[in-house]
């Protein structure tokens, strides 16, 4: 990492908890041995904020949290293929707004359950699909792609046309789709058969962000800033800086970090709440750190450790709230915590 | 030093107080920096936080609606499979968990899909492309994960690559300027300042300095930089030269493929200008018709009209007479004024004028050409007159500066100076020329010009001399301007002399191409080139001019061709020295880098010249004049000269090419074919492309009349399909039934160079997918990233396929051939031709089966394997 010159220091946060809020186990579920790589929680239908959705071999899993730390299986799903290892779960909703679950694994087939939008692939590319009429719309490869398996991807919050992706080639790139839109709208009306779309390559991002020296497997917006991981032990939080003249070129102005011990392996994922008030994520020793993301330095609002939570967490959810927080471990173990209420 | 320490010791407390006060200074200004960062990210992040704010609202009312609309439920109402209780008051950190095993009895079935085998997006190439420099994969670390641990596992293919982190140019945030820039405005530059300044950033001292007179340039400058910047908009690209108008077009036009931005060969290349030159297409001037109403042809016709008493008594031709004319008055002038060009400048710029406008002053211009007319009866005058222009002009030529200088002049506003010049350097001068320029309109040319060379010879000598001087001296005498107007405007000269005499330098660099393309056809040049900026009939004019003002050279019309060779080196050699060092410097830079690549691998280059499979040698054009000689990078490099190549079309190492008779280059009779090479119809007698129907009696553009050994060329090619593969992975298919021999396609790829190839193929090893192949000695094709369908033709060893490396004017390029008659929808096979000990596990053919491998044609192309 190059030194950081003075006058862009980021403003790292204190480890110390600042207690403003309180997490307990409320529960432990044992989902088979095998490790369960995604918890997500559903924020596409506010009926739904309390269900979410698991992922682990090739098992798909939907459940509800209820009060009194209770949590319901709702559905279960197996792929009929032994071999598939599904490494991530997301949810999407159709043109109707009815919420869909989609999967992807280590087959390279995206599970579309109930369903309509986009995800990734075991690729070096980012696609966009639409998956109410199975087309793929845009393929965001070429000379600017990833150079290496792409890990995570996510949209803008406001400007639709924006995404973010990194990988294995240790960068994040920023995407536009403004020029190709008419092709996603063209996708809904789409009636010939979907391998006769015009899908369009996207070759050059219009940011290109080399923030991390190692994979960088979780990023997420926050606003118009982004939060991402590698390998380091922290998150950061930086701006990107476009140069209007040369786009894919431009800086990365680290704003902030939040550190997080012991988290120095690689497909751990952060998560947040709706509001995107925190972020909780969890280490290679089970224990988890939930973030104030919006407050400047970051402050720790908690963390959160069980003697028996050893193993490995692959992935956080925070409910809506952020009142609850899930934890699936490597284990194939899901915790629940619940916020102590004051 | 010593005495320089004992001399400032006095002061170096002083200045060690200062330098206390300095470092106080700088902690001081760092600590503000920084708060004033903490206080901006704040900043920021509320700014953020108000606008996620907002995002959210928008999201949480979309959400929410959904719910209103659909209050139907569907899916998640129904009765939850099964309900785990937790611990509602929650759990201490030691409290034990007891968790809940989840089996669910119903669980829903996802239907079995096939696995499609792994792929990775590429870009489609119609042609092979240069890897650019930010695609290589040398020097940067590659992270690998164990496919069954999951965990990261940072792997370096080799130790040698680890790599040193450059050292980069530092780059100043706005804080590092604001220290910078406050400390040396207070503290001076003083040595301590800079290292302290220096060692308090973490940076060389030279880097400060740098930054400083940067910053200062940036503060100081800006209201400099405002002004420039407004002159910078007037200037418009006609006072560039041609030279460096033309840079962009030389850098960034490929002269090989005939487009901008070559991806194949890149910018930049050498510039190889053929030695032999093409004979420009000439006409007779009688058969011309006049281009346009400014035509020169025009202008003839009036004159001709005018003086057709004249014409008798001098030669017959209108072109004769005006070369006469020019050269009549090209003497007068250098009796005169003693310069060639800048005053001929003027009267042809009045003749020119008189001729096309006024019908007073064409009289005038009759009368002057009556006078020459009969001036040129006096043969013996016109003679002396013409010797004494040679003498004058060598001795002219002694005075190399003069010349230059004069040369210099003249582009701009000639005239003026150098009748300055010579009115200032003759005794009598002011009179005369102010004489002879006035007597030209009064109908006494005559007589005064005949004067004027008596007079002028005896004052042929001091007149040189006094010019020298002058010039010498800077001479332009502003005093002497508006009488030089005067006299202009004495003679009546409309304001078309200034506009036709003045050729900006861009505009006579342009003539000049004109000539070398066109020959001296004023018609073509003024269209094709100067359009827009200049008439057929002031070119036509220049044309004349520029020929009198060196009268030796002038003399017969015929030698105009060589005269024109010769105006253009002398032009190249006086006037634009700054093009060919430019080329000079280019050619190094691009030797240089070919030098690095060759001298970086010598084991590379060694591995390919020492198998037995020689690989083909990359060409590059060479530049020699006329013959190759032992120097020729060609020969040299062990390639025939291509049609690209400076040399003349009957040098030795040329690949002359084919006379096969029509479509009979398809098997190794022809010496294309058996040279690897496909046909190409600038060389081969009749291998000739047509694009037409046939309806003109030209051969159709495909079928028998046509040379079939132009297929990649001409990209013949048949459609391929891609599926997936009887065998392995994905295949290519062939959508329509081909014969044997047929070409089916092209396997382009990004162009590597051999290092590159080894350390990819490493990469790709891991992934067991590799579209490596063996180009030439220089690059190997890697189809991974950037290719075509037939990158996913597979490995057999009993191919229906075979690739060939074929030489297509000038770049090697693999082709795909069917080996056999291959049905319609068939898979593709081609043999990789791996060496004996390169090939994957799973392309080894069994132990009895090699005998039969070392016997096929060696010719045939191979894949890569990275070693």
């Amino acid at each position: 990492m190059a030194r950081t010159a003075i006058g862009c220091e980021p403003l790292v946060g204190s480890l110390t908890p600042s207690k403003k809020r309180e997490y307990r186990v409320t529960n432990k579920l044992q989902e088979g041995k095998r490790p369960l790589y995604a918890v997500v929680f559903n924020f596409i239908d506010s009926r739904y904020f309390n269900v979410f959705a698991t992922v682990g071999g090739n098992r798909v899993t939907v459940y509800q949290c209820l009060e009194g730390g209770v949590i319901a299986a709702l559905q279960s799903y197996v792929d009929e293929d032994k071999e598939e290892s599904f490494y991530t779960v997301s949810w999407a909703c159709n043109v109707d707004g009815i919420p869909f679950l989609v999967a992807g694994g280590i087959n390279g087939i995206i599970r579309v359950i109930d369903v309509s939008n986009e995800k990734l692939h075991k690729d070096e590319s980012v696609r966009l699909w639409n998956v109410q009429t199975g087309i793929c719309i845009l393929i965001f490869a070429g000379a600017g792609g990833h150079r290496n398996e792409v890990l995570s991807v996510d949209f803008h919050p406001s400007d639709i046309y924006r995404i973010a992706s990194c990988g294995m080639d240790n960068t994040v790139k920023i995407w536009s789709m403004k020029e190709f839109w008419t092709y996603v709208e063209k996708s809904f009306t789409w009636t010939d058969l979907p391998s006769k779309f015009p899908t369009k390559y996207v070759q050059f991002p219009v940011f290109i962000a080399s923030v991390h020296s190692n994979y960088v497997d979780c990023n997420r917006w926050l606003g118009d800033f982004i939060l991402s991981k590698s390998v380091d032990n922290e998150i950061v939080l930086w701006e990107p800086k476009m140069k209007e003249q040369s786009p894919g070129e431009g800086t990365a102005d680290i704003l902030q970090k939040y550190p997080v011990p012991e988290c120095d392996i690689w497909f751990i994922k952060f998560s947040c709440d709706f509001h995107y008030n925190a972020a909780a994520i969890g280490n290679r020793e089970g224990k988890i750190f939930v973030w104030e993301l919006q407050s400047s330095p970051p402050v720790l609002i908690a963390r959160l450790s069980h003697a028996q939570s050893k193993s490995p967490i692959r992935q956080t959810a925070m409910s809506y709230d952020g009142s609850t927080i899930l934890s699936c471990c490597e284990d194939g173990a899901i915790w629940r915590w619940d916020a102590i209420p004051t | 030093m010593v005495s320089r320490a004992s001399d400032s010791s006095s002061k170096s407390r002083q200045s060690n107080d200062g330098l206390g006060n300095l470092t106080y200074k700088l902690n001081q200004l760092k600590k503000q920096v920084q708060a004033e960062r903490v206080v901006s990210v704040k900043d920021k992040i509320e700014k953020n936080r108000k606008k996620i704010e907002n995002d959210i609202s928008q999201l949480l009312s979309t959400t929410s609606r959904k719910s209103v609309i659909f209050a139907m439920d569907n899916g998640f109402g129904n009765m939850p499979l099964c309900k785990y209780s937790g611990f509602p008051q929650g759990l201490g950190d030691r409290d034990y968990v007891n968790s809940h095993e989840v089996v669910l009895s119903t669980s829903s079935k996802l239907s079995h899909v096939q696995k499609i085998p792994p792929y990775t997006t590429w870009i489609f190439l119609d042609k092979n492309q240069r890897m650019a420099e930010d695609q290589s994969v040398v020097g940067r670390r590659r992270i690998y994960y164990d496919q069954h641990g999951s965990e990261a596992l940072v792997c370096s293919d080799s130790e040698e690559d680890i790599i040193e982190p450059e050292e980069e140019k530092h780059e100043f945030s706005d804080g590092e300027d604001r220290i910078l820039w406050t400390v040396f405005e207070e503290h001076g530059l003083g040595e301590e300042v800079i290292n302290a300044v220096s060692q308090f950033i973490g940076i060389a001292t030279s880097e400060v300095q740098d930054r400083y007179s940067t910053l200062k340039e940036k503060y100081d400058g800006k209201n400099l930089k405002e002004f420039e910047d407004a002159g910078h908009e007037r200037g418009i690209a006609l006072e560039k030269s041609l030279s460096a108008a033309l840079d962009s077009f030389d850098n960034l036009f490929c002269r090989r493929c005939l487009l901008f931005d070559c991806r194949l060969h890149g910018c930049s290349q050498t510039l190889i200008n053929p030695s032999e030159k093409q004979p420009y297409w000439s006409e007779y001037e009688d058969d011309r018709k006049p281009c346009s109403n400014h035509c020169y042809l025009q202008a003839f016709s009036l004159s001709l009209s005018l003086s057709a008493a004249v014409q008798d008594t001098v030669e017959g031709s209108a072109g004769n007479i005006s070369s006469i004319i020019t050269n009549t008055e090209g003497t007068l002038l250098h009796c005169n004024a003693e310069v060639p060009g800048a005053h001929s400048d003027i009267m042809a710029g009045e003749r020119c004028n008189s001729k096309r406008v006024l019908p007073v002053t064409s009289e005038a211009v009759d009368s002057s050409e009556v006078a020459i007319g009969n001036e040129n009866t006096d043969t013996s005058m016109q003679s002396l007159g013409k010797r004494k222009a040679l003498e004058l002009n060598d001795s002219v030529k002694v005075f190399d500066e003069i010349e230059e200088s004069l040369n210099k002049k003249q582009k701009k506003l000639l005239p003026l100076d150098v009748l300055t010049a010579s009115s200032d350097g003759i005794p009598r001068p002011d009179t005369k020329s102010g004489h002879h320029v006035g007597a030209i309109n009064d109908n006494e040319l005559q007589m005064t010009s005949k004067n004027t060379i008596k007079k002028s010879v005896s004052a042929k000598v001091v007149s040189h001399n006094n010019i020298e001087h002058n010039i010498m001296d800077g001479a332009k005498d502003v005093n002497k301007e508006p009488e030089m107007k005067q006299s202009f405007s004495k003679g009546e000269l409309p304001e078309g002399v200034l506009c036709s005499s003045e050729w900006k330098p861009i505009e006579k660099e342009l003539y000049l191409k004109g000539v070398e393309i066109f020959g001296r056809n004023s018609c073509l040049i003024a269209r094709n080139l100067l359009s827009g900026l200049k008439t057929c009939m002031e070119v036509s004019t220049y044309m004349r001019d520029s020929s009198s003002s060196m009268p030796h050279k002038s003399v017969a019309p015929s030698s105009f061709l060589e005269e024109t060779v010769k105006v253009d080196t002398d032009y190249a050699e006086q006037e634009m020295p700054a093009r060919p060092r430019l080329l000079r410097r280019r050619g190094r830079a691009r030797k240089l880098k070919y030098s690095w690549k060759s001298a970086g691998h010598p084991s590379i280059w060694k591995r390919i010249a020492d198998g037995k499979n020689q690989s083909c040698k990359q060409y590059t054009p060479c530049g020699c004049q006329s013959m190759c000689g032992k120097q020729c990078p060609c020969l040299h490099n062990g390639t025939c000269c291509e049609k690209y190549c400076g040399c003349s079309k009957s040098c030795k190492n040329r690949f002359r090419g084919c006379h096969c008779a029509k479509s009979q280059c398809r098997s190794r009779q022809c010496p294309c074919f058996a040279a690897g090479r496909e046909c190409d119809p600038d060389v081969c007698r009749n291998c000739w492309v047509s694009c037409g129907d046939g309806s003109l009696g030209e051969p159709p553009k495909r079928g028998d009349g046509q040379c079939g050994n132009m297929r990649l060329l001409l990209r013949q090619q048949q459609r391929i399909l891609l599926a997936k593969s009887d065998v392995a992975g994905w295949g290519a298919f062939l959508k329509n039934s081909v014969s044997k021999n047929d070409y089916l396609g092209e396997y382009t790829g990004e162009l590597i160079s051999h290092r590159e190839a080894d350390k990819r193929g490493k990469i790709y090893d891991r992934a067991n997918s590799s579209f490596l192949f063996d180009l030439n000695d220089q690059y190997v094709l890697d189809a991974y990233r950037k290719g075509d369908k037939l990158k996913f033709a597979n490995h057999s060893s009993n191919p229906n396929c075979f690739a060939k490396v074929m030489l297509v004017a000038g770049d090697h390029r693999v082709g795909i051939f069917a080996k056999e008659h291959i049905e319609a929808s068939e898979e593709l096979f081609y043999d990789y031709r791996y060496g004996p000990d390169q090939a994957p596990a799973w392309a080894r053919k069994p132990e009895g089966s090699k005998r039969e491998d070392s016997s096929v044609s060696q010719g045939r192309a191979k894949k890569h394997q990275s070693h």
